[in-house]
């Protein structure tokens, strides 16, 4: 019975194990990309936080009904590290449409910054970040290296507190 | 303990026979197919239709995500003069079908105007790994 658990549980978890077995330990690539006000902004301009990557989508609806739980992480759960300039996130989305993505972020009122570069899943970031799916997220220490990917809800939460609250 | 599995074993196939959808199985269409034909160039009789963020296979038309009411009247208006009998395949690849904002809505309105062989292109995860990843026929 018990390995029948086992297998049912890493069944349910494969998707999950596939993105961090590349990613987690190294450093994360750079990603630059346009704001929605037009200048770009570079991930490697927050080193030295420990920066949550969102990547994300408007027309992802799974991805959308996570930024209420991101919001609350934000401005309250971890909006002490946020002020104190320790933790950022970094909203990626892999919109087409401009005006579609400008006016989720107005509709979700996310108040971290957001860059994407409109292409879609032919987005170079995409690539370089092994995404298979949405909404997935990667988590950068302070050195810039991948040290978490995939965490959602009460996992990501207490991840991130972990790692913030142990360098203070 | 078995009760546990037995709730996991029914939690695992609700996807799959939980809830009717509006079309049937032998209207799926597997992305190889119409890569194929794609390839072929046999595609005259058949209209590709995307309904959801981005047309990203060649030659098709790009309706619009169909979540969005605007976009269910555009596919509506483009549909009134195309014959009954013509082929038409309708895909997102936004995400699996069962998250999937876009495709009931766009394939009821196939049934509602009597489209004969009305197909959906079988996404199970994304356009991405079913469609660009194995380099079919996309739009540069």
């Amino acid at each position: 019975m018990k390995k029948i658990l086992v297998f049912l549980t890493a069944w349910t978890l494969a998707g999950v194990a596939q993105g961090q077995e590349t990613l987690v330990g190294k450093p994360a690539p750079d990603i630059t990309a346009p704001t929605p006000a037009g200048p770009a902004l570079s991930l490697s301009s927050l080193r030295g936080k420990v920066v949550l990557i969102d990547f994300w989508a408007s027309w992802c609806a799974p991805c959308l009904q996570e930024q209420p739980a991101l919001k609350t992480l934000y401005r309250q759960q971890l909006n002490e590290f946020v002020r104190d300039g320790s933790f950022e996130i970094l909203g990626v989305s892999l919109d087409k449409n401009r005006e579609n993505w400008v006016r989720a972020i107005e509709r979700l009122g996310t108040p971290w910054p957001q860059v994407s570069d409109l292409k879609f899943w032919k987005s170079p970031i995409a690539k370089t970040y092994g995404l298979e799916g949405l909404p997935f997220n990667v988590i950068v220490s302070r050195s810039g290296h991948v040290i978490a990917a995939d965490l959602h809800g009460d996992a990501l939460r207490d991840f991130l507190l972990q790692q913030l609250r142990s360098h203070r | 303990m078995r009760y546990a599995l037995l709730l996991f074993a029914l939690f695992a196939a609700a996807p799959v026979f939980g809830q009717s959808e509006p079309w049937t199985p032998a209207q799926l269409m597997k992305p190889e197919v119409l890569a194929s034909r794609i390839t072929a160039s046999q595609t005259q009789n058949l209209l590709i239709l995307s309904v959801g963020p981005d047309a990203v296979i060649k030659g098709s038309v790009d309706i619009g995500p169909t979540r969005d009411q605007a976009n269910v009247e555009k596919l509506k208006t483009y549909l009134k003069t195309v014959s009954r009998e013509k082929e038409v395949v309708i895909y997102c690849g936004c995400c699996p079908f069962d998250k999937c904002p876009n495709i009931r809505p766009a394939f009821r309105v196939l049934n509602e105007m009597g489209f004969k062989k009305a197909r959906l292109l079988d996404i199970p995860k994304n356009i991405k790994v079913n469609w660009l990843d194995k380099d079919y026929p996309s739009v540069d």
